[in-house]
C-alpha cells in the first residue's frame, strides 16, 4: 500500500486510485492529525466547561449569548456523534499513519543509508573534522571503538579509496510510538467493548439476610449478611462495609466484607460498595390473619410529600387494592430532625394506607405511629414493624474491556518512556587516507536537537583524545548562549 | 494543632519567604541591568545638547547566584515541611489543596533546579520561582483549618493509588511550569534577540524535554485515577469535569508534540501551545473552584 502515496501524478491512474490516495494521504498527515487532536481538545473543552458556571458568567457578562449558553448546557458532547465520529477519525489515522510509516522506519532500523558525501558533511551545521598520523585504517578501528563504548551500532562501506559510516544509537526507540499509538486505539476498542458486552448496574440494594440475584445473564446472587457503618467524631463517615457471600447457581463461590475501594469479584462480576440504607422489616396480614406481606421494606428511595427528609418506602398491594406507605425517623442530623412534622422516636414508624387508585378518593386514607413489635390495625389491615435492619447499595459492574485497558496502559507509559528517553541518535562520516596520515570527517544528523549536538561534541572530545588527534569542531553560531555559565563570564 | 504539624507549616513559612527572595533575585538576573549614556554635543550655535541613551545589559550574575542558593533553600525547606506533615499524618500530604499545593511548591523547586543544573541557565527561574511564590501566597490564602489533619473519607482511602496518581500530577504540572517557562522565553527571544537570554535552540529543548516528562506523567496520572475511579466508584472514566479537564491538558500537550515535529510549526507556534497548555494546567489545578462533581471534595 506504500506505493499509493510513493507514485503521485502518474497519468494512467484512474479515478479511484486518485480518491484513494487523497484519503489515504490525509490519514498520514502529521498536519490533519493535529487539527484533529486540536479539534478534540476544543471539544474536551467546551464538554469540560459545560460542567461549570463558566458558560453562565459568559451569559451573565453578555446576555445577548444566553440561548447560545442554554444550548452549551443542553449540548451532552462527549456522547454526541461528532465527539464518536472524531475519535474514529484519529484511531483511522492512527492506523494509517502506522502502516504507512512501517517500511521507512524498518529501513532505518535494518538497513540504513550508509554512503554520504563530503559536501554533505562540509555544510552541516555542526561538523568535525581529524587529521592524524595514522591511517584510516587505524583512524576507524580507533573511532569504531569509541563509538562501541558509547552503546553505537558502526556501519561501513567502501567507496572508492574512502570509507564511508553511519553510526546510531537507540535506533529502536524509534518504534516508541507505535506502542504508544497503538494504545490510544485500543483504549478506545476498550470502551467499545466494554460498553457493549459489560454491565453496570449501580443500586443493587440488598438488605440484610436477603439474597438478590444478580440477572444480565449471569446466575450470581448476592446475600447480605450484615452491614455496618461506623463514623469519626466529626459525624464524617469512616467505613462502611458489606459482609456478603455470594453464589453463582446456588453454590457459593465468594464471601467476605466489601468496602469502599476494596470490591470483590465473583464470576464474571465485580461488586463495589456504592451506599447504603435502612429497611424496615414489616409483617401485615389481612382481617382474616392471612398473611400479605412479610419482608424488608427498603426505605429512603421514596420521599412523602408530608415529609421529605425522612427515608420511606412504599408497600404495593394490589390484591386488596390498597398501598403502604412507611416512614421512618429521620436519623440524618444534616436534615434537622428537629423540625420534622411526625417526630418519630427510634423505634417507630409512620404508616400510611391508601387506596391504590388514586382517583378513589381520600376519605379512605388512614395513619397510624407503629411502635416496634406491637401490631396494630389500620384500614383493615393488622399491621407490625418487626425491626429495623440495613441494606446495602452495591454497584455491580462486569466490563470484559478491563485486560485491554489494561495492556494499553502498559503500551502508552512505555512507549512513551522509550520514546522521550532512549532519543535516537545518527552520525555519519568518511574516513580517508591523505598525504600527511588519514582524515575523518563526521557529523551528526541533530537538526535543531540540542540534545543530539552537545553528546556529538562529548564524543568528538573523547574520539580525540582516544586518537591523539585535536579534531576541528564547526560549532552553531549560537553555541555561545548554550552554556550560561561559561556566558556568564564576559559581564564581570 | 500536634508540634509537627506546626513545624511544617513554619518550615512552609521560610519555604515562602526564600522563594519570594529567590523570585526577585532571578527577575533581577533575567531583565538584566538598563546602563544610560549621557552624551553632550556642542552645537554650532554654542549650545550644548545632552542625548541620554539607554540600553539593557547582562543581569548581574551574582543575582543569578543568590537566586539558585535561595531556591536551595526555598527546597530545603519545603522539603522539611512536607517531610514533617506525612510524618504527622502518616501519609504523604496530598490530601486537600493546602498540603496538594505544599506538595506543589516542593516539586517546582525539585524540577526547576534538575533543569537548572541540566542546561547551566538560571533565566528560567525568572518565571518559575514567581509561579512558585506565588502558589505559597496561595497557601496563605487558604483557610488556616486546613493546616489541621483530617482523616481521608473513604472514597479517598486507597493510599498507593490515589498517593502516586496525586503525586504523578504533581510532579507532571511542575515539569510543565518549567516547559512554560522556557516558551515564554522562547517567545521574547525571538521577538526581541536579547542576547543574554540562551539560545532558541536550548529554549526549544528546554521545553521538549520538560514535556518530554510531563507528558508520561500526566498519562501516568489519567491511568492511575481511571484506576482508581474504578476501584471506588466501579467505573473508570464518568466524564467528570475534573477528568476531562485532565484530558484537555493532555491533548493540548498531545499536539505540542506533533507540532513540534512539523516543519513551519515547531519553534514559535509549539511555544504558543505550551502557553496555552500552561493555561490548561492551571485551570486544571483550580478546577476545583469551577466545578462540582466526583473530584469536588478537594477540600475547597
Ligand atoms: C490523528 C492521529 C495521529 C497521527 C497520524 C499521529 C502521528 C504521529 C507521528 C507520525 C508521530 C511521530 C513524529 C516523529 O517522531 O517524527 C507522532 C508522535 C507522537 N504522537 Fe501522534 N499521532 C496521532 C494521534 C496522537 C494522539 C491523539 C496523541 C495523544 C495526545 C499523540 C501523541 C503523540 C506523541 C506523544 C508522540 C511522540 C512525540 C515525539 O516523539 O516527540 N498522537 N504522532
Amino acid at each position: 500500500m506504500a506505493q499509493l502515496t510513493a507514485t503521485t501524478g502518474s497519468p494512467s491512474r484512474s479515478p479511484v486510485e486518485v480518491v484513494i490516495d487523497r484519503i489515504w494521504r490525509f490519514f498520514c498527515s502529521v498536519r490533519m492529525a493535529v487539527f484533529e487532536i486540536a479539534l478534540l481538545a476544543l471539544l474536551t473543552l467546551i464538554g469540560t466547561l459545560r460542567g461549570s458556571d463558566v458558560p453562565q458568567w459568559i451569559a451573565d457578562a453578555w446576555p445577548f449569548t444566553q440561548p447560545l449558553v442554554d444550548r452549551w448546557y443542553a449540548w451532552d458532547v462527549f456522547r454526541s456523534p461528532l465527539f464518536a465520529s472524531l475519535l474514529a477519525i484519529i484511531a483511522i489515522a492512527i492506523a494509517v499513519c502506522t502502516i504507512n510509516r512501517a517500511p521507512g522506519i524498518w529501513q532505518t532500523i535494518s538497513t540504513p543509508r550508509i554512503r554520504t558525501s563530503p559536501g554533505y558533511i562540509d555544510r552541516a551545521e555542526v561538523n568535525a573534522r581529524f587529521t592524524a598520523s595514522m591511517s584510516a585504517a587505524d583512524l576507524e578501528a580507533g573511532l569504531r571503538s569509541e563509538l562501541k563504548s558509547r552503546r553505537y551500532r558502526f556501519m561501513t562501506e567502501q567507496v572508492g579509496d574512502q570509507i564511508h559510516f553511519y553510526a546510531d544509537k537507540n535506533r529502536w526507540a524509534k518504534l516508541g510510538t507505535y506502542p504508544f499509538h497503538l494504545a490510544l486505539i485500543l483504549i478506545l476498542v476498550g470502551g467499545i467493548v466494554g460498553s457493549m458486552f459489560g454491565f453496570r448496574d449501580v443500586e443493587f440494594a440488598v438488605a440484610e439476610g436477603e439474597t438478590r440475584a444478580v440477572g444480565h445473564g449471569t446466575d450470581l446472587s448476592v446475600e447480605l449478611v450484615r452491614f455496618t457503618d461506623s463514623y469519626i467524631q466529626t459525624g464524617d463517615a469512616q467505613e462502611y462495609r458489606s459482609d456478603v457471600i455470594i453464589y453463582d447457581g446456588g453454590t457459593k463461590v465468594s464471601e467476605g466484607p466489601i468496602t469502599v475501594n476494596h470490591p470483590i469479584s465473583a464470576g464474571v462480576a465485580t461488586f463495589y460498595q456504592a451506599s447504603f440504607g435502612i429497611s424496615v422489616d414489616m409483617v401485615i396480614k389481612d382481617a382474616t390473619g392471612a398473611e400479605l406481606y412479610n419482608q424488608p421494606l427498603e426505605v429512603g428511595f421514596f420521599n412523602l410529600r408530608e415529609n421529605p427528609d425522612a427515608p420511606a418506602g412504599l408497600i404495593r398491594l394490589p390484591a386488596q387494592g390498597v398501598q403502604v406507605a412507611v416512614v421512618a425517623p429521620d436519623t440524618n442530623r444534616a436534615n434537622r430532625p428537629d423540625l420534622d412534622t411526625l417526630q418519630l422516636a427510634n423505634g417507630q414508624v409512620w404508616v400510611q394506607v391508601s387506596p391504590l387508585d388514586a382517583n378513589a378518593g381520600g376519605d379512605t386514607m388512614e395513619t397510624a405511629v407503629l411502635d416496634q413489635g406491637q401490631p396494630q390495625d389500620v384500614a383493615g389491615l393488622n399491621l407490625l414493624f418487626e425491626r429495623e435492619s440495613r441494606f446495602t447499595v452495591l454497584q455491580v459492574a462486569y466490563n470484559p474491556g478491563i485486560p485491554i485497558f489494561i495492556i494499553a496502559s502498559v503500551m502508552l507509559v512505555g512507549g512513551l518512556a522509550v520514546t522521550f528517553y532512549f532519543p535516537l541518535r545518527r552520525i555519519r562520516g568518511i574516513i580517508q587516507d591523505s598525504a600527511d596520515g588519514g582524515t575523518l570527517m563526521m557529523t551528526p544528523l541533530a537538526k535543531r536537537d540540542w540534545g543530539g549536538k552537545r553528546e556529538f561534541f562529548a564524543l568528538t572530545r573523547d574520539a580525540g583524545e582516544r586518537l591523539g588527534a585535536a579534531p576541528d569542531v564547526k560549532r552553531p553560531d549560537d553555541e555561545g548562549n548554550w552554556d550560561h555559565h561559561e556566558a556568564d563570564d564576559d559581564t564581570r | 494543632m500536634d508540634t509537627l504539624v506546626k513545624l511544617s507549616f513554619y518550615f512552609f513559612a521560610a519555604t515562602s519567604v526564600a522563594l519570594g527572595a529567590a523570585s526577585v533575585c532571578y527577575i533581577a538576573y533575567a531583565i538584566g541591568r538598563v546602563r544610560v549614556r549621557r552624551a553632550t554635543l556642542a552645537t554650532s550655535a554654542g549650545t550644548t545638547v545632552t542625548s541620554s541613551s539607554a540600553d539593557f545589559a547582562p543581569g548581574n550574575v551574582s543575582f543569578g547566584q543568590w537566586g539558585s542558593l535561595l531556591t536551595w533553600f526555598g527546597a530545603f525547606f519545603a522539603f522539611g515541611a512536607v517531610l514533617f506533615r506525612t510524618i504527622a499524618a502518616e501519609r504523604l500530604p496530598t490530601a486537600n489543596m493546602y498540603e496538594f499545593s505544599l506538595t506543589f511548591v516542593l516539586a517546582i523547586t525539585i524540577m526547576y533546579i534538575i533543569f537548572e543544573r541540566m542546561y547551566g541557565i538560571r533565566q528560567l527561574g525568572a518565571i518559575v520561582m514567581p509561579i512558585a511564590f506565588g502558589m505559597t501566597l496561595y497557601i496563605w490564602s487558604l483557610p488556616a483549618d486546613m493546616r489541621e489533619i483530617t482523616p481521608l473519607i473513604p472514597a479517598l482511602q486507597a493510599r498507593p493509588i490515589m498517593t502516586a496518581h496525586v503525586s504523578a500530577a504533581i510532579f507532571a504540572y511542575a515539569t510543565f511550569a518549567v516547559s512554560f517557562a522556557a516558551a515564554v522565553f522562547y517567545l521574547v527571544k525571538k521577538r526581541w534577540g536579547i542576547r543574554w537570554l540562551p539560545s532558541l535552540e536550548v529554549l526549544d529543548d528546554v521545553a521538549f524535554r520538560a514535556v518530554g516528562i510531563g507528558f508520561p506523567l500526566l498519562s501516568l496520572v489519567l491511568i492511575l485515577g481511571s484506576v482508581w475511579a474504578h476501584d471506588a466508584w466501579g467505573v473508570y472514566w464518568s466524564w467528570d469535569p475534573k477528568e476531562t479537564a485532565a484530558l484537555f491538558t493532555w491533548l493540548v500537550y498531545g499536539v505540542y508534540l506533533h507540532t513540534r515535529t512539523l516543519r513551519g510549526w515547531r519553534g514559535t507556534r509549539s511555544a504558543v501551545i505550551l502557553l496555552f497548555g500552561f493555561a490548561a494546567v492551571i485551570f486544571t489545578y483550580y478546577g476545583n473552584y469551577f466545578f462540582g462533581g466526583l473530584h469536588a471534595y478537594g477540600g475547597v
